[in-house]
């Protein structure tokens, strides 16, 4: 019993992690209404430059953030505004424009394969890595020490893009282009340069988790699918859009992950996130908690 | 009566964007609905057209009632509907459009078409029918949205500002055009917010305000009831 | 020749040249290549059904390939049934999974259906990675089956050469084709149109685009498993990777979509065009640069996306028509 107690804390704790990847893909699809496919490439992205800043620099991990952040947010701004823009222009007719959706994947295709081609496909790991294998002991039980932190990092950002979202003028004007792009226009908001905006905010939190996931997660050039993938599960979830919901979506994968392999083989609790993930998608498509945009 | 509505009550979340409201128009009837922006005018529209189910009261057509009915099947039973915001099929051309109209009393294409052209040579669409439907004026959009419906063969038509937007002289061509779909036979409801227009098609007006009937009559009678002046100009403008 | 001659002959003259095309290939791997380039124009014809006509994204579809091929192999090497027959029960079942797939989704956003069926593509090879048998059924697990190459002749849809192959696909896209421009001709096409591009609008003319949606889905389903018992029949091995990998579903999409999603020729341009990218990246770089050509596929869907949205056989049909004007007799004037 306490071993299954003590990998549903583990459980929370790497969930929450998820959700804090996830958190930028239901932002984005909040905005622009549409899935983002490349989002776990960007995790990636922010992975491999997190890895870099922090063997390169020596830093601390952790610290790595004030760099990985900002030059996420800069390359989801750009990559938004150059390749993502054009193509709503074109289709600002079609109310839901599949082509953006599949201009994503392409965006996918070729930040993987770039990589790969860049960095070949071995696994990375933190050389001097002063969270390697750190354990917190709190009487029986023994807690991830990184992951504690991202815990702790996944609720915080979580919070903070909420704050933001609620309490700041540029929060508002997301939140009326989210709710009627035309409307927020006629209000005298450029609704291009929001997407830009949001897509940037919704990169940099992929940035965050990236930073947190490097000291106790390899790096390889298809490390996004995996994520891609959860994080879409997670959005479902959670209900396309909502931040919380996100953080509630990956904390649910994360126990499953952990708590699933006590009773069945490791890859049929895999089998069991699609399940559930069809699931949901059939019954509940608002999500598990019933909200569509809580923001 | 072609179309009875009771007692008919929409919310949304407990707003309530229709109250209670009941009418019934007449076969080969133009009926207006006016209100102020807001009033619910097009949320009753797309209550009768099944888009949304009322949550109280209910709507019969041609005797039938209809209430929880989906838009495709209200339209095969001759309910036709167009959009404020018109929605062409924008990359196909003006035939197509219409074409997918014809569709929905026939099954083969040559048979669909034939129908289409006609419905265009009606409206005096006829030489556009080969421009893509997105390339459009806003007058002929306008049209194209009216023509689409026609075709599906309604007996009674739902016209949801079908003016808007424009040129007077361009009003004055719609007008025409609705008095020559009635005199084919369609029974006609008409939102309208250019009461020049109004007046002189409907018989008979329904106005509405905050989701409630405040008056119904000829449009003389509905010109002159204050409630009606009240609700369109402000208490200021009441002379007792 | 009149214009409307030379429009008639210019297909029969194409399939002409199909027909005859194995007589100047002599070498076995060209012949490969030619084939598997068949394979992906059925393929993303059979795609475009669905992703095309009716205005969805389906990026699960290598879970159709991956029925198809598991049903006709388990039931040919288990019960001595003819892939033939194998085939229509793969895809009856491919069929029937995909109606389930699209029945909830399709009344909601487009982005909610992608994502179905992806999730049920991973979801579904995982379980075939995972099992080793259902009932009596052998899946073998990440193993795959192997089919043994005994026994040839058109009954077993095993051959020793290539050309044979070569002639069944020929046939598959010729029908495929045939059917896809039957359907765009007829009222399911004009209401799958519709639906596909102002749902609302295509409701209030009588038009229940979820149903059409899923005609549409239960075709591209069915068909696409259909291609599923020619991959395994040709190369004589199945595994969950090999048949069912998001990499194979995602590559189905793009080739259409670049070739151009709702028109006929579009997916078999697509595939005309980029097949030979990868294929050639693959055996000239595939040491070296491994992953080039789907950087180039990626790069080639965004400018074609936003230079060209309806796909590059807008041009290349335009090009099309005005060859046939210059050689017609009866030249238009404009």
């Amino acid at each position: 019993m306490l071993y299954i107690l003590e990998d549903a804390i583990n459980g929370i704790l790497m969930g929450s992690i998820y959700g804090l990847a996830a958190l930028g893909l239901t932002l984005i699809f909040g905005v622009l209404k549409v899935i983002n496919f490349a989002h776990g490439s960007l995790l990636m992205v922010s992975m491999y430059v997190a890895y870099w800043t922090i063997t390169l620099s020596g830093l601390h991990p952790y610290v790595a953030l004030v760099i990985v952040v900002p030059i996420m947010f800069v390359f989801g701004y750009f990559l938004q505004d150059i390749v993502i823009k054009p193509i709503f222009k074109a289709e600002k007719n079609v109310r839901e424009p599949i082509t953006v959706i599949i201009v994503t994947t392409g965006v996918w295709y070729i930040l993987d394969n770039l990589t790969l081609l860049i960095f070949g496909p071995q696994y990375r790991t933190l050389q001097d890595n002063p969270l390697r294998g750190k354990m917190l002991e709190i009487g029986e039980f023994m807690l991830s020490v990184p992951k504690l932190w991202g815990f702790g990092a996944a609720v915080l950002t979580t919070l903070a893009v909420y704050l933001f979202l609620q309490k700041t003028d540029t929060g508002r004007a997301i939140r009326a282009t989210s709710l009627d792009r035309e409307a927020a226009s006629l209000m005298g908001i450029n609704a291009y340069k929001i997407y830009n905006l949001a897509f940037g905010i919704g990169t940099a939190t992929a940035g965050v988790a990236a930073v947190t996931l490097v000291p106790f997660n390899n790096v390889f050039p298809t490390v996004g699918v995996l994520f891609d993938i959860k994080c879409f599960i997670i959005v479902v979830l959670g209900g396309l859009g909502s931040i919380g919901g996100a953080l509630l979506g990956g904390i649910i994968i994360g126990l499953i992950e952990s708590i699933a392999p006590q009773f069945m083989a490791a890859t049929w609790a895999e089998a069991i996130v699609y399940g559930l993930f069809l699931l949901v998608l059939f019954v509940k498509p608002a999500g598990l908690f019933g909200v569509k945009n809580d923001w | 009566m072609i179309l009875k509505i009771e007692g008919m009550t929409m919310e949304f979340g407990g707003l309530r964007a229709i109250d209670n409201l009941s009418m019934e128009i007449a076969p080969g009837e133009i009926m207006g609905l006016i209100g102020p922006n807001g009033a619910g005018k097009s949320t009753a529209f797309n209550c009768i057209a099944g888009v949304y189910t009322p949550t109280s009261g209910r709507i019969f057509f041609q005797g039938e009632n209809i209430n929880g009915k989906k838009p495709w099947d209200l339209c095969k039973k001759g309910l036709g509907r167009t959009f404020q915001i018109v929605k062409p099929f924008a990359s196909k051309t003006v035939l197509y459009n219409v074409t997918v109209g014809s569709f929905a009393t026939c099954k083969r294409r040559s048979e669909a078409e034939d129908k289409a052209l006609k419905v265009l040579k009606f409206l005096n669409l006829d030489d556009k029918k080969d421009l893509l439907a997105g390339n459009l004026t806003i007058a002929d959009r306008k049209r194209l949205e009216v023509a689409r419906a026609l075709a599906t063969e309604p007996q009674l038509l739902l016209l949801d500002e079908v003016m808007a937007g424009l040129r007077p002289s361009e009003v004055d061509e719609v007008v025409e055009m609705i008095r020559k779909i009635r005199e084919s036979g369609v029974t006609i409801l008409l939102i309208e917010h250019i009461m020049r227009a109004i007046m002189a098609l409907s018989d008979r007006v329904v106005v509405i305000q905050f989701g409630k009937k405040i008056a119904e009559g000829t449009p003389d009678q509905v010109a002159n009831d204050p409630n009606v002046i009240k609700a369109y100009l402000g208490d200021d403008y009441v002379v007792s | 020749m009149t214009r409307k001659t030379l429009e008639r002959c210019a297909p029969l003259a194409l399939l002409a040249l199909a027909l005859a095309l194995p007589l100047a290939v002599q070498s076995a791997t060209y012949m490969h290549i030619l084939i598997v380039l068949l394979f992906y124009a059925y393929l993303t014809t059979s795609w475009n059904l669905v992703g095309g006509f009716a205005g969805v994204l389906p990026l699960g579809h290598s879970a159709f390939l991956g029925i198809g091929a598991y049903t006709s192999t388990i039931l040919s090497l288990q019960y001595g049934i003819s892939p033939w027959l194998g085939m229509i029960v793969g895809g009856v079942l491919a069929m029937i999974v995909g109606v389930l797939i699209g029945l909830p989704t399709f009344k909601m956003r487009g982005a909610y259906f992608a994502l179905a069926t992806i999730a049920f593509a991973e979801g579904f090879r995982v379980m075939v990675e995972n099992i080793d048998k259902i009932g009596p059924f052998a899946l073998n697990g990440p193993r795959g089956l192997q089919i043994p190459p005994l026994g040839f002749g058109l009954g077993k849809m095993l051959f020793a050469d290539k050309e044979p192959y070569y002639y069944i696909i020929l046939v598959m896209l010729v029908v495929v084709l045939m059917l896809t421009a039957f359907i765009s001709r007829s009222k399911l096409g004009y209401y799958l149109n519709a639906g596909g591009e102002e749902p609302e609008a295509a409701m209030a003319l009588g038009i229940n685009v979820a149903r059409a949606k899923l005609i549409a889905m239960a075709m591209s389903s069915f068909l696409t498993a259909l291609a599923g018992t020619f991959y395994a029949q040709l190369n004589l091995y199945i595994h969950p990777k090999s048949v069912i990998s998001l990499d194979l579903s995602f590559e189905i999409a793009f080739i259409a979509l670049i070739g151009g999603r709702g028109s006929i020729a579009g997916p078999v341009l697509g595939a005309m065009l980029l097949r030979p990218v990868s294929d050639f990246s693959r055996i000239y770089f595939g040491d070296t640069l491994p992953g080039l050509h789907l950087i180039i596929f990626g790069v080639i869907l965004i400018l074609v996306m936003t230079f060209q949205p309806r796909g590059l056989q807008e041009p290349l049909t335009r090009l099309y028509h005005w060859v046939i004007d210059r050689l017609s007799s009866d030249r238009r004037t404009a």
